[in-house]
């Protein structure tokens, strides 16, 4: 949880003694007030402040220990907090840096940047993929493209989110590094496969973690070379420009199977996905598990009855709303088995990263999907066949919350977009109700919640998004997706401005004034004369 | 000794602080305060009190003798609540002389060319050769037994060998470089360099050239006369600063005496010669402002004392603030003698020379109540020195953390500084947020300021948009086909119409001649129609000054040279009976006057909307308007409407709104759009929601020595940026295409049509939705001819336009004339084919002599004298229509 505080000055003692409370939950005043911090917990502590001294300290509180660091910040910002108050993110491009390590599109993406930084966007997130950095062998890493882009941020002045990509892109096409896919040419195991045995080959299948199947390392402890790697690399930005690491945990960056292999088609309605346990890694790992639990015959393959890719949950018998094989012993068994591997895989890259970047101001997130299609069945099975086993009767991301909590890691959660009112009624999904049980397990966690958009500019999205970041449960930040000519079209850009200045408070409280402004212009002004001087020397 | 402008090509001015004993400063104000054993503080005094850990810049004080000047040291005592040093940086120009000798050896074979500097510093000479028969400004590396020692070879061209000392006390730096007079070296070349500073001395911007043969090529940076060459025309004019001196002529005699030993080389006279260049150099200068407060026991007051050893008259800037947001104001009485109010809103305080003669101070009496003291230096040389960048902040409560204070003003400073666009944006930003700090006097400022951001956000929005949208990764392609795509055909989007709309000028500058353009217009009406037109833009409709309408006075006023406010309404009413609609030619930059105000200057408005000179921008002297400044460029012939007022804008859009009602109209062509915001156009158009709108926004292409430049992405760039700036909410004209079919057309430079990215190069390659194509109009040709098509193009112009996407626009005399059934055929075959504007164009050939492009997979068209003919493949295309210079085929 990242708050600012502002309090007097001798704060940033009281930062430094260690909270007890395992409930700290700041959030600001709606008028801004400079002299207190409400609240909203009753059992929470409220910072008064005593002298007419104020001065702003940042601080950052993990879990159960609170880290502390006061940055004081500039008196310009102190007067524009009404702005800096909504962390908003921005994406950029996926294609941001392209295979051949150079910034693609760098003037749009300057020009964009200072666009932002004007708004009052606080910063960007920037995809860093495996397959640009470590695309040619193993251990050779090429991060010039992404330290020029931190650079650009920088000057931008903008605060950087990095998101880890272990993972391939369809659209734009980034696949996995070169090397890992001629391994998997020979060694198609290292993928994901589903009942028919289509491999899926934009992610490593979760059961090689620890496996020694990449040149004689395993993919976790390349994943940590590479982890490694971008810390040194990034160091002087990290913890000043860099903020956040997003660690990439399966496809598209998610922790889940590939459960959909294709994306529906937008006209038509999600279908329920696959099991992907059908590599033969995951095979073997069912089997012993099966074994161990004496039902050795549960451990030959994935549920029989389960129907295929696109079909209804009722076109066969596994997810039958009544009687169906879900919640049989067998179901339960197979679910239980297929979710916990999902969440130790999680633990095993999110323990990873909190190891690497734990000694470093930055937050480690990572992404759970919000599988919202067939939410109101009672066997959700788009969430099962990704992974969670969350059903009627069973709260499956209880211990996804507790995986990031132990690892001291914020979730961030897609689809804050998304209401209800636009689904398709026949789709039986539910992206709010989703979204409220996941972030209650959150909540009841300490798992600090950001979020992000899926689709952009969709009608009513920005009143979904505003209503999700400003509402109860206040953000941690929120990522816009996605930088892009569809981000700056006139048909979509003045409805984001829009959006970005409904965020801040329109009406401050009187002694929020820059009474001062003119003093200050004009100083700005000579010391812009000085420099020009100093330019003609 | 007169000074030459010599540059000095300093890259950065980040100069590092450093003081240094200099001898050579020159008047009184030099430092040799540092020499001074009685001044100024330790060391130690000014590092330590720099809060370690923080981001500062570490100073590097050097060399300062450890002793207190009496005043500040009484502040030592214990009653002290702050005592600080800060150091501060200026720059000192310390002026010296190069000097450029050339003479014989002792040997009388070799010559030496010696170049010298009297100013202290790390000089460096940098320097190459040319050699006779060399072209261009290539330098080359002097042969190896040229080099004296010490010489560094730079890349393949340069050496760079350091001056030295002549002797341990000599002032001047000097290099000595032989040279055989008999090689081939036609030249020397060189610049100065100082590698303590980085600058660069250049002569006249650029090398210092030392001919040494007969160098015909007098590029004005030679150095050093010749003899010989009987006319060196300007040589010694050329040097205002050059001394000639008696070496000169003793050089002379020498190389005369050389020319008779070396006859065969007549060319090769050489000649001695001595000559010197002032040169200015900054040096950074550190100095110190010190301040210690102490509170005075018997007042209860703080006294606050202040000094620097900085030379010359120093005055302070300074107010006091009661809070930590560092608010100026101006503490009560007593003030320090010397002391003036500035604007109300600062203390100017004199500093009083110290008694030791070195540097100033003064001291001030300050209540106990106040939180802090600010100030800013103003030196003599009008320069204000700061605290890094900002005020230096004294905090006056000793119960408060000195270094937070510090550290706060520090991280400001370093913030600004940082910023690659810093200046002008953080005050964005500040203005920004002044303004949504909602205080009532500033409201008008404040808006102004948020929407001077908000326009600059667009700015940056729409480069950023034109950069990805027309980069060619798939992506974002794709991105942008889906939002264009699913439009349905007939979908009416705000302002521009179906899509499929062909735009018809109805009118020529002479057109209100007749007095009943109306009633004649009306008679045509089904004829043009007829033509395949859907849109008809008619003349300005409002009284005016000038009979063609564009000098509007009553703009409720619908009675014109055109006809009366009925036959408007009468031709409006036919028109759209025969299905057009109709388009009203609103002038909005600009209003004649009613009346004169007391100056006599025709500013005071009449009629329904009687504005006074408030509504009349103030950046304009000719009207002495009171209003704002002109959100755009100015139109000098009559007063520019002020559209940052509530009042006028709000009186506009019911005037729009009553044209859109009571008159009939569904659209319009916008006067002069780049004299305002296109923002308040946008509001304009919320307003009136017009069905159809095109904007005027023409300025000049791009040309570099009157040749039009390929890439005009900067024009339609500019262009771009006004529809942007209405949200797109309606199409301008494309005046870059018309500039590039100029030059394509006339001058047979086809391969212009294609830009860069192989998209058409006008607006229309970016932002076809948008873009109004148009060959011909009332201004560029009719009557006027201001930049008129280029004769007996005009078909393959709209051959061009009548097949592209985009908007396009038929001009009233090229409807009536012979092009009339060509231009008919065309639209026709435009309408057959469902072109729209946003039609996607593939360019096949783009070469001197033929453009040829296929449209949507349906047309083919080719225009210039070269040959085209669509591939015969699976498609199978026939000509549809040919003409002078232009050939279509459709799919058959």
């Amino acid at each position: 949880m990242e708050v600012s505080v502002i309090g007097s000055s001798s704060q940033a003692k009281i930062c430094k003694t260690e909270l007890a409370y395992r409930d700290l939950r700041f959030c600001f005043g709606k008028n801004n007030d400079k002299s207190k911090i409400l609240s909203r917990k009753p059992n929470s502590v409220c910072f008064e402040s005593q002298t007419a001294r104020f001065r702003k300290a940042r601080l950052r509180f993990t879990l159960e220990a609170v880290h502390s660091e006061a940055v004081l910040e500039s008196k310009s910002s102190t007067g524009s907090n009404s702005l800096d108050k909504v962390r908003l993110f921005v994406g950029l491009p996926l294609d941001t840096v392209s295979d051949c390590n150079t910034v693609n599109h760098a003037r749009a993406i300057a020009a964009g940047l200072k666009a932002l930084k004007l708004l009052g966007v606080e910063g960007v997130e920037l995809p860093v993929w495996w397959g640009v950095v470590e695309n040619e062998a193993m251990g050779k890493y090429g991060w010039s493209g992404y330290l020029a882009v931190a650079e650009m941020v920088q000057k931008a002045d903008l605060k950087l989110h990095v998101s880890l990509c272990f993972h391939a892109s369809r659209q734009p096409k980034i696949p996995l590094p070169k090397w890992v896919m001629q391994i998997g040419e020979s060694q198609s195991s290292i993928f994901f496969r589903d009942r028919s045995g289509q491999h899926y080959r934009e992610s490593l299948s979760l059961a090689v973690d620890d496996l020694a199947v990449l040149n004689g390392k395993t993919p976790i402890q390349v994943y940590h070379d590479f982890c490694a790697s971008f810390k040194s690399a990034f160091s002087p930005f990290i913890g000043s420009t860099i903020m956040g690491i997003s660690m990439g945990l399966g496809p598209d960056g998610e922790l889940r199977y590939p459960s959909h292999h294709k994306p529906a088609k937008s006209d038509k309605i999600t279908g329920i996905g696959e099991f992907q346990c059908y590599d033969l890694n995951m095979l073997n790992l069912l089997k012993q598990h099966a074994e161990a639990n004496g039902n050795p015959l549960w451990g030959l393959g994935g549920p029989h009855d389960a129907p295929t890719y696109h079909q209804s949950p009722n076109s066969n018998n596994f997810f039958r709303d009544h009687g169906g094989s879900w919640e049989s012993p067998y179901g339960d068994f197979f679910l239980s088995w297929y979710s916990n591997e999902l969440i130790s895989h999680g633990n095993r890259l999110l323990s990873l990263a909190s190891s690497i970047f734990g000694d470093t101001a930055v937050n480690v997130y990572g992404k759970v999907p919000l599988m919202y299609s067939w939410y109101k069945t009672r066997a959700h099975p788009c969430e099962l066949t990704a992974g969670f086993y969350n059903t009627a009767s069973r709260d499956g991301y209880e211990a996804v919350a507790q995986m990031f909590a132990r690892n001291s890691c914020k979730i961030i959660l897609p689809g804050m977009d998304l209401s209800d009112a636009h689904q398709p009624h026949e789709s039986l999904s539910s992206p709010e109700l989703l979204l409220a049980q996941i972030r209650t397990a959150c909540g009841k966690h300490k798992v600090q919640v950001s979020g992000q958009n899926l689709a952009s500019g969709a009608p009513g999205s920005f009143q979904q998004i505003k209503k999700n970041m400003l509402g109860e449960n206040v953000l941690d930040l929120f990522t816009y997706q996605r930088m892009g000519a569809h981000f700056f079209s006139p048909e979509h850009f003045p409805s984001f401005t829009e959006f970005v200045r409904s965020l801040s408070q329109p009406e401050l409280h009187s002694d929020d004034l820059l009474a001062e402004e003119e003093e200050a212009t004009e100083s700005v002004h000579t010391s812009s004369d000085a420099n020009i001087q100093m330019q003609a020397a | 000794m007169t000074t030459v402008a010599i540059d000095s090509l300093l890259p950065k001015p980040g100069l590092s602080f450093r003081p240094k004993a200099n001898v050579l400063l020159k008047p009184s104000r030099s430092l040799n305060c540092y020499r001074n054993p009685k001044l100024l503080f330790s060391r130690g005094a000014c590092s330590c009190s720099f809060k370690p850990g923080r981001r500062i810049h570490v100073v590097e004080a050097s060399s300062t003798d450890a002793a207190v000047i009496d005043t500040f040291e009484a502040f030592s005592s214990d009653d002290v609540l702050y005592k600080e040093t800060f150091p501060v940086k200026r720059i000192e120009k310390v002026e010296g002389k190069i000097y450029i000798r050339l003479d014989q050896s002792e040997d009388q074979k070799n010559w030496q060319l010696a170049v010298g500097c009297s100013l202290p510093g790390k000089w460096i000479l940098h320097w190459g050769v040319s050699y006779v028969g060399d072209s261009g400004s290539e330098w080359d590396q002097p042969p190896k037994d040229m080099r004296p020692p010490g010489s560094i070879p730079i890349k393949d061209y340069a050496i760079e060998t350091p001056l030295k000392k002549l002797s341990k006390g000599d002032m001047f730096h000097e290099v000595k470089i032989e040279l055989n007079p008999s090689s081939a070296i036609a030249a020397i070349h060189f610049v100065l360099k100082d590698e303590e500073t980085g600058a660069w001395y250049q002569h006249r911007g650029r090398d210092f050239k030392v001919p040494l043969v007969d160098y015909l090529e007098d590029d004005g940076n030679m150095v050093g006369a010749k003899r010989g060459f009987g006319i060196w025309p300007g040589a010694l004019g050329q040097f205002s600063n050059m001394l000639l001196k008696s070496e000169t002529s003793q050089a002379n005699a020498q190389s005369s005496s050389k020319e008779s030993k070396d006859s065969k080389k007549e060319n090769r006279q050489l000649e001695g010669f001595y000559e010197e260049q002032s040169i200015v150099k900054k040096v950074p200068m550190g100095n110190f402002v010190s301040v210690a407060v102490r509170k005075c026991s018997e007042t209860s007051k703080n006294i606050l004392y202040l000094e620097t050893d900085i030379p010359g008259d120093v005055l302070v800037h300074w107010g006091v603030c009661r809070d930590d947001v560092q608010t100026w104001e101006i503490p009560a009485a007593p003030y320090p003698p010397e002391t003036t109010v500035f604007k109300n809103k600062a203390l100017r305080t004199q500093l009083q020379p110290k008694g030791t003669g070195n540097g100033s101070r003064a001291s001030f009496t300050l209540d106990e109540d106040l939180v802090g003291f600010l100030f800013v230096l103003k030196l003599e040389d009008n320069t204000w020195s700061k605290f890094k960048g900002n005020d230096f902040f004294i905090p006056l409560s000793g119960a408060t953390s000195v270094v937070g204070q510090l550290a706060q003003s520090d991280s400001v400073s370093e913030e600004i500084s940082s910023k690659a666009y810093t200046d002008g944006i953080i005050t964005g930003i500040r203005n920004l947020v002044s303004g949504l700090n909602s205080k009532k006097s500033q409201k008008t400022k404040t808006k102004e300021a948020q929407e001077s951001i908000l326009q600059e956000i667009e700015k940056l929005a729409a480069e950023a948009y034109s950069i990805f949208r027309s980069s060619i990764t798939t992506f974002s392609e794709e991105a942008v086909l889906e939002i264009e795509a699913p439009k349905p055909a007939v979908k009416i989007s705000s302002g521009t119409g179906t899509g499929f709309e062909i735009l018809c000028q109805g009118f020529n500058w002479e057109s209100h001649k007749s007095g009943r353009w109306y009633m004649e217009l009306k008679e045509k009406a089904s004829e043009i129609s007829s033509l395949g037109f859907t849109v008809i833009w008619l003349p300005p409709p409002t009284e005016s000054v000038s009979p063609e309408g564009y000098m509007p006075k009553d703009l409720y006023n619908l009675n014109s040279r055109y006809g009366t406010i009925d036959e408007l309404k009468e031709l409006i009413k036919s028109l759209h009976e025969v299905g057009l609609k109709v388009l009203g030619d609103v002038v909005l930059n600009h209003r004649c006057a009613h009346y004169q105000n007391q100056n006599g200057v025709w500013n005071i408005f009449g009629g329904r909307l009687d504005w006074d000179d408030r509504a009349v921008v103030g950046d304009d002297p000719h009207f002495q308007g009171r209003g704002n400044k002109s959100s755009g460029d100015n139109f000098h012939a009559a007063p520019n409407i002020d559209h940052s007022q509530e009042f006028v804008r709000k009186d506009l859009k019911e005037w729009l709104c009553w044209l859109r009602e009571e008159i009939g109209y569904d659209g319009w062509r916008l006067d002069f759009v780049r004299g305002f915001w296109g923002g308040y156009v946008k509001d304009y158009l919320d307003a009136s929601e017009p069905y159809f709108v095109v904007g005027e926004y023409w300025d000049s292409l791009n040309y570099t020595y009157s040749e039009m430049d390929h890439d005009q992405d900067a024009h339609r760039q500019r262009i771009v940026d006004w529809i942007n700036a209405t949200n797109g909410a309606g199409g301008a004209f494309d005046v870059t295409t018309k500039g590039i079919l100029h030059s394509a057309l006339g001058k047979c430079e086809y391969w212009r049509l294609s830009d860069q990215k192989g998209k058409p190069p006008g607006v229309v390659g970016w932002w076809p939705s948008r873009a109004v194509t148009f060959i011909e109009n009332h201004d560029t040709g009719s009557t006027q001819g201001h930049w008129r098509f280029p004769g007996g193009k005009e078909m393959q112009g709209y051959a061009y336009i009548l097949t592209h996407p985009g908007t396009p626009a038929v001009f009233y005399d090229h409807v009536f004339s012979h092009y009339r059934s060509e231009i008919a055929a065309l639209i026709s075959l435009r309408n057959r084919n469902k072109i729209h504007c946003r039609s996607t164009v593939k360019i096949v050939k783009a070469e001197r002599d033929v453009y040829a492009a296929i449209i949507d997979d349906k047309l083919a068209m080719k225009i210039g004298p070269g040959s085209y003919e669509p591939p015969s493949g699976s498609q199978r295309w026939s000509s549809a229509l040919e003409g002078n210079g232009y050939k279509v085929w459709e799919l058959s």
